[in-house]
């Protein structure tokens, strides 16, 4: 009769529990009423259960044992839906407590065993922190985990979490839980969980104790689990967190997530982790693990709009006439001709004059107002202007325009219409206009070649190394025809022959370059501004590659400056050189900024900026930009001017990511407020780093703001990021914001300059290009783009000398950055495909559970297309299969062989 | 013995033979053949360097089958042209002035806005510039004294001055002379120098001008500024409790606009400004009566001004408080009924020809008239282009002097040329700008320094009701025609 007692004592107790809960859940009823609400099913259940728990306590195992089975039946029934609390749960609920006490009283069995099973289920219910529910669960039988339900599992999952963290702390052994990590990761693997199942792992895996042999195991355990239908969501997931998290974890879950695509041969993103990464290896590996050319092909296209200069060798591609078809792609060769598709397919190959573009005839009067004398200055935007707009097209109505074949000498006419140094940018300008295309681009220049004027002869030297720029050639004609003229001639031909290969051979690592543009580092005679270019152009061909001998040299260069170099304004150029150097290789850069706190004071700080703010551009590193935020608050010495690279550099790091961003741009409108003149410059500027090519709303307004400043370097800093927000978007709210500011600003020549450049950058390429440096759905950041970008922000920290002066043609450095901002669909044979896609506004879908949409509000237009900042483009048809899962640029699209024409 | 593909702009030549033992320079000659680009001329790119014509092909190492690149063209050199362009930057000053389009502004010396935009408004009249220029530079006739002479010097000076900078103008000797001649301008308060009526300054200046203009050669006709800018009024005194009647004339530089609650229009303004009380002796009723006074024009300037008498003495203030009414005035004024009948006479006859001409005009282009600036434009072209054509555009007169005058007639039409606004409450305080026509047909707006272009339809919007700027004086040129 002891059981009677007992389960009178147990009823009565929870009974009172039960009371007890019952006014707190619900303070209006009673606990009589609430017995009457239970329907009779109901009432029956929880009756049963009572019995149950009477019979656990029961002396006789068998019973015992019965009665649990049946506990965990009717618990197990009820938990696959888990809108509400199971019935049983609830039930049970207030006999926790008993069960609780009767466990432990029981001696071990395997009848204790399930009755822990039954506790961690009942746990679960309980309050939370105490992780009694992994407790009982450690302690149980370790059957299969999923048999409890989903939230049973999840629960597990976060008291795992919970239990890590503090074991780590007394450094107590995990063994035990990384098994149930294991069961727990398969659980989530085969039910569509893989974002949990991640989630778990990275915060079992978090601390270093580990290290990285059982990060491998635990990798392993991830790649296990993968399978054809998870191993997408999977990655998507490993991608995208690896953004927000520390370093080296980042590295780690990129790495895994290269593995898995490999291992599910979705090479097209191995490789894009693997260009993510700069890891040069992991793209040979791909290269190697799939055998398929016309796939091969498609490779080769991403890693040509990354902008890298990449050998193919014979592992890679056995067939030789395969890989010189192969190599001729990654050497961008093919760049013109599709952008000229593109272009003759949106019908904007007419050449369009720079006054198609001011469109006076849209303001008042004031702005046509004398045009009969030429003024050097607007001639010179005008061949700006000029050059952005005719980008790439191979005409214009200035350069080149038709008659050159009937009077022999209308460009010349214009060339000669600019001033001096304004030559050089003329002549380097039909460069521009026959960007990508090497071929016709040398041949025109070639006329220039021949001039006795330095400036014609820079320009024409200028313009070889634009026409080059991201093409790469095996003969090597920009080497081969700038390479005498470095040291030779006055500075000006110099600079023209230095940038031309700094330009060219951009993230190409070129040995021969590097032996030709060292010396001149340390020669004596060498001017300043000679010394300035080399640095950058050194910066550029090894951007991102950390050459010890380059950055010697240029650190050499910079103590050999006397005091007064040290202030010039084109100074700044050096030290820019050796970051760019370092450019996304954060520690790397280290060693670099240690040496640089050696430097004369005058430069150190600054040049500690500027090797911080590239080494970890984007990063998206929150330590780094509050270290810059942090210098910007401080006030400045008399003199220093380090906080220009600061505020830049806050964009720079920041501009990683779409979180970051909107928070950079938060902070830059709070640096605003400063009355610090070198902070305020730099802040439009920054704003125009941050959503270059993409004008978004606010940062337009801001900007609009601040081009009416009181401190006119303010003003032109803004105009001209206005037209760096809107580069290559035609976005009409900008243009007509710079047109009422060319009015606005008619007699000002020096602003009015930089509101003709901005012009001309909105329409860049008639609308068809970007500068954006991040492609493939933002996830890419080419270097040699960012770098080219940063240069002139750098030198658009004093705008006045640099720009407004003789050194306008650092505006050329922007061609390291243009890109077609199109979707062109070639066949295997590499040929234009027309096919229909939907074009809309991307959507994040990642973490999303099922199979969500990417894009919202599409178009369905026919390739090629054109493709705005945040959009996203997918194939509106079945007969085709895209190589490459991002539709941006080049894609190879191959036959569906599964497809049926249906009528 | 090689061969290579030689790549040259859009074609490749492929399977060019090497002769290794010839020196490159052969090996160009073959390229010539080809295409036409003679030997200097070519550039052939092998692996990063040139080719040189003295080259040994074995340290070249060429490989059979490898591709080449040539540079090069037949195309002419681009020469510079034997004369480069002309820049503006590189330009003395004033001649960047006929690139900027308007002369230079004026700046402020503290308070002196009046000043300024009174100067700007008479600087636009380019016959009394020339008699300015015609003025003797030493030598003054007795009659007039040193401080007007001095004043007119200053003037003269002050106009070139203008005409030849870009940049804004400090009229520093001008304004010396101006207090100098007139102390009340110098007056000062708190330290400083006071705002003033810019109408005074105005009157007192064109008077000044009036007297050292006279050229002491001829007698008559000899007033410069009398036949610029000087009305002949002719007034009809009446007293009607007497019945008395007399006629006087008179000659004044300004119409003036009196503002009351009746007028909304300048036409109205000059009406009620042409008509006036005044009490005085009547020798019939030895007693002093109410005179009226009812006036009319007998004969026109060149330059009409109006003065609109928004001011007026406010006792209980003890200040010139301002009338804020709005007035429209036109860009072209037609005085016809304001004239005498000896006017309207002589007025007849040209103005059927100036109604002939715009009638013709009218018929051809009917769209032309309705855009005022258009109109104008077409007028210009016209009139440069046929000597004898209408001729009633302001560019004609300017151009052929003073001579065509007897030839060319008045009409009775006039243009504007130049608003002098004021914003503010009153005369002593606020802001003086001016708003003038230039040659070109462009309308500047003088700011002190800062020159300003204004369209048009915005110099009308002048006209007042609020505290935006307000038209104070406004300055017609006559339309002539030939006859």
């Amino acid at each position: 009769m002891a059981p009677d007692p007992n389960s009178a004592s147990g009823s009565g107790t929870t009974r009172e529990e039960a009371s007890v809960k019952v006014p707190a859940k619900d303070p209006k009823k009673k606990d009589e009423k609430k017995d009457e609400d239970l329907s009779e099913e109901d009432l029956a259940l929880k009756q049963q259960l009572e019995l149950y728990v009477e019979r656990v306590q029961d002396t006789d195992p068998g019973l015992q044992k019965v009665a649990l089975q049946s506990m965990r039946q009717e618990i197990r029934t009820s938990t696959s839906s888990m809108t509400s609390v199971p019935k049983p749960l609830k039930f049970l609920r207030p006999h926790y407590a008993t069960l609780k006490a009767y466990y432990d009283t029981m001696t071990d069995s395997e009848v204790k065993k399930f009755l822990a099973d039954i506790l961690s289920v009942l746990a679960m219910t309980m309050t939370a922190g105490q992780r009694e529910s992994l407790k009982y669960r450690l302690l149980g039988s370790e059957g299969d985990i999923g048999s409890w339900g989903h939230e049973y599992v999840r629960n597990l999952a976060g008291e795992i979490a919970q239990e890590y963290t503090k074991r780590q702390e007394e450094e107590a052994c995990i063994d035990d839980l990384l098994e149930l990590v294991q069961q727990v990761v398969a659980f989530y693997m085969k039910h569509n969980a893989e974002y949990e199942a991640v989630d778990l792992l990275m915060e079992v895996e978090d601390l270093g104790l580990l290290g990285n042999d059982v990060d491998r195991t635990n990798n392993k355990r991830l790649g296990d689990h993968v399978d054809h239908t998870n191993n997408k969501r999977t990655c998507v997931y490993l991608t995208n967190v690896a953004r927000y998290l520390p370093g080296p974890d980042d590295m780690l879950v990129l790495d895994i997530a290269y593995s898995i695509h490999l291992k599910f041969e979705e090479y097209p993103s191995a490789l894009q982790i693997a260009l993510f990464l700069d890891n040069m290896q992991y793209v040979e590996k791909v290269f190697i693990a799939c055998d398929d050319l016309v796939r091969k092909k498609q490779f080769c296209y991403i890693l040509a709009r990354q902008g890298i200069t990449y050998e193919l060798r014979k592992e890679m591609v056995a067939d030789d006439a395969d890989r010189e078809t192969l190599q001729e792609i990654v050497n961008n060769t093919k760049l013109s001709e599709g952008y000229l598709t593109l272009a003759r397919d949106i019908e904007v190959m007419e050449p369009k004059s720079p006054e198609d573009v001011y469109k006076a005839h849209l303001l008042d009067g004031r702005a046509s107002a004398g045009a009969s004398i030429d003024s050097a200055r607007q001639n010179l935007a005008v061949t700006f202007v000029n050059a952005f707009v005719n980008a790439g097209f191979g005409q214009d109505k200035l350069m080149t325009s038709p008659s050159e074949a009937s009077s022999g000498g209308s460009s010349g006419n214009w060339l000669f219409k600019n001033k001096e140094h304004g030559k050089a940018s003329a002549a380097a300008s039909l460069g521009m206009i026959l960007l990508w295309d090497v071929d016709s681009g040398l041949s025109q220049l070639d006329k220039y070649f021949h001039s006795n004027d330095n400036h014609v002869l820079a320009g024409a030297f200028l313009g070889v190394g634009i026409v080059n720029c991201g093409i790469k050639n095996e003969c090597h004609p920009a080497l081969a025809l700038l390479a005498d003229s470095i040291n030779k001639g006055d500075s000006s031909v110099r600079i023209g022959a230095i940038m031309g290969l700094g330009l060219a051979y951009a993230g190409s690592k070129n040995e021969e370059i590097r032996s030709k543009l060292t010396p001149i580092l340390e020669d004596d005679k060498a001017s300043l501004d000679v010394i300035a270019f080399t640095a950058i152009s050194l910066g550029l061909v090894y951007v991102g590659s950390c050459n010890e001998e380059v950055a010697q040299a240029i650190i050499n260069a910079l103590r050999d400056r006397s005091e007064s170099e040290l202030g010039e304004p084109l100074t700044r150029l050096l030290p820019l050189g050796l970051g760019l150097l370092y450019l996304r290789k954060q520690e790397s850069v280290e060693a670099a900024a240690q040496v640089s706190k050696t430097f004369n004071e005058k430069i150190r700080k600054y040049c500690d900026m500027t090797l911080i703010s590239c080494a970890y551009a984007g990063t998206g590193n929150v330590l780094k930009v509050q270290h810059l935020l942090d210098q910007c608050a401080q006030d400045p010495e008399k003199g220093e001017s380090h906080q220009g690279p600061a505020v830049l550099g806050i964009a720079m790091v920041a501009m990683a990511e779409e979180l970051g961003l909107e928070m950079a741009i938060r902070s830059l409108e709070h640096l605003l407020l400063c009355r610090e003149q070198n902070i305020r410059r730099a802040v439009p500027l920054a704003l125009g780093l941050l959503c270059i090519s993409n004008p978004k709303v606010n940062v337009v307004d801001t900007l609009s703001r601040l081009s009416h400043d009181t401190d006119t370097e303010v003003a032109m800093a803004a105009v001209i990021s206005l037209g760096l927000i809107g580069a290559g978007t035609n976005n009409a709210r900008i243009a007509g914001m710079l047109r009422n500011l060319s009015s606005y600003y008619y007699k000002e020549a020096t602003i009015l300059f930089c509101v003709r450049i901005s012009q001309g950058l909105v329409h860049l390429g008639k609308g068809l290009l970007t500068l954006a440096p991040y492609h493939s759905e933002r996830f890419l950041l080419s270097p040699t783009a960012l770098a080219g970008i940063i240069t002139l922000l750098h030198a658009c920290l004093d705008v006045k000398a640099i720009i407004l002066g003789k050194y306008h043609y650092v505006l050329y450095f922007l061609v390291l950055a243009i890109q077609p901002r199109m979707l062109l669909t070639v066949d295997e044979n590499l040929k234009p495909l027309s096919v229909p896609v939907r074009v809309g506004q991307a959507v994040d879908v990642v973490g999303q559970a099922g199979q969500p949409k990417t894009i919202t509000g599409f178009q369905t237009h026919s390739t090629p297309v054109l493709l705005a900042a945040g959009d996203r483009a997918e194939l509106a048809t079945e007969k085709y299969i895209p190589l490459s899962p991002i539709l941006e640029g080049f894609v190879i699209l191959k036959e569906n062989p599964d497809y049926r024409e249906d009528n | 013995m090689p061969t290579v593909s030689v790549k040259w702009q859009k074609e490749t030549f492929p399977g060019v033979e090497i002769d290794t033992s010839q020196p490159p320079y052969v090996f160009k000659c073959q390229l010539y053949d080809l295409t036409g680009v003679p030997p200097e001329r070519q550039k052939i790119m092998v692996k990063g360097g040139l080719l040189k014509d003295d080259a040994d092909w074995s340290t070249l190492g060429v490989k059979e089958g490898q591709k080449l690149m040539m540079m090069g063209t037949a195309d002419e050199i681009v020469k510079a042209p034997e004369k480069g362009p002309v820049f503006m930057e590189d330009l003395p000053e004033e001649e960047q002035v006929v690139a900027v389009g308007h002369t230079a502004g004026l700046f402020n010396l503290g308070n002196t806005c009046y000043m300024n935009s009174t100067v700007q408004c008479l600087h636009s009249v380019p016959e009394l510039k020339s008699a300015l220029i015609k003025y003797p530079h030493s030598g003054r006739s007795n009659d007039l004294d040193q401080s007007s002479h001095l004043l007119t010097v200053a003037t003269r000076d002050l106009f070139t001055e203008l005409d030849k900078n870009v940049k804004a103008v400090a009229p520093m000797q001008f304004w010396l002379v101006l207090r100098k001649k007139y102390p009340q301008f110098g007056q000062l308060h708190n330290g400083s120098y006071m705002q003033q009526d810019a109408e005074e300054c105005w009157t007192q200046l064109l008077y000044t001008l009036s007297l050292s203009l006279r050229s002491p050669s001829s007698s008559e006709n000899s007033d410069t500024v009398k036949a610029l800018f000087g009305i002949e009024l002719v007034s009809r005194v009446h007293c009607q409790e007497s019945g008395e009647e007399s006629s006087e004339t008179e000659s004044v530089y300004a119409l003036k606009c009196h503002i009351s609650h009746e007028v909304n229009h300048l036409h109205e303004g000059l009406k009620h400004g042409l008509k006036s009380e005044l009490e005085k002796a009547s020798p019939s009723l030895g007693r002093s009566a109410i005179y009226l006074k009812d006036s009319c024009i007998n004969g026109l300037p060149r330059y009409l001004t109006i003065q609109f008498v928004r001011f007026f003495w406010k006792r209980e203030s003890n200040q010139k408080a301002k009338i804020l009414r709005k007035v429209d005035y036109p860009v072209e004024l037609d005085v016809y009924d304001l004239c005498s009948d000896d006017l309207r006479k002589k007025l007849e006859a040209p103005r059927k020809i100036l109604r002939d001409e715009e009638g013709k005009k009218f018929g051809l282009k009917t769209n032309e008239k309705s855009t005022g600036s258009v109109g104008k434009d077409v007028k210009m072209k016209d009139a440069e282009g046929s000597s004898n054509g209408s001729g009633e555009s302001s560019n004609a007169i300017s151009q052929e002097g003073v001579q065509p005058e007897k030839e060319m007639h008045l009409t009775g039409i006039y243009d504007l040329v130049a608003v002098l606004t004021h914003k503010g409450r009153s005369a002593d305080s606020g802001h003086y700008v001016a708003w003038v026509k230039q040659e070109s047909g462009k309308w500047i707006q003088f700011d002190d320094d800062n020159p300003i272009p204004q369209r048009e339809e915005d110099i009308t919007k002048l006209s007042g009701g609020g505290d935006w700027h307000m038209a104070y004086m406004c300055m017609y040129k006559a339309r002539l025609v030939p006859m």
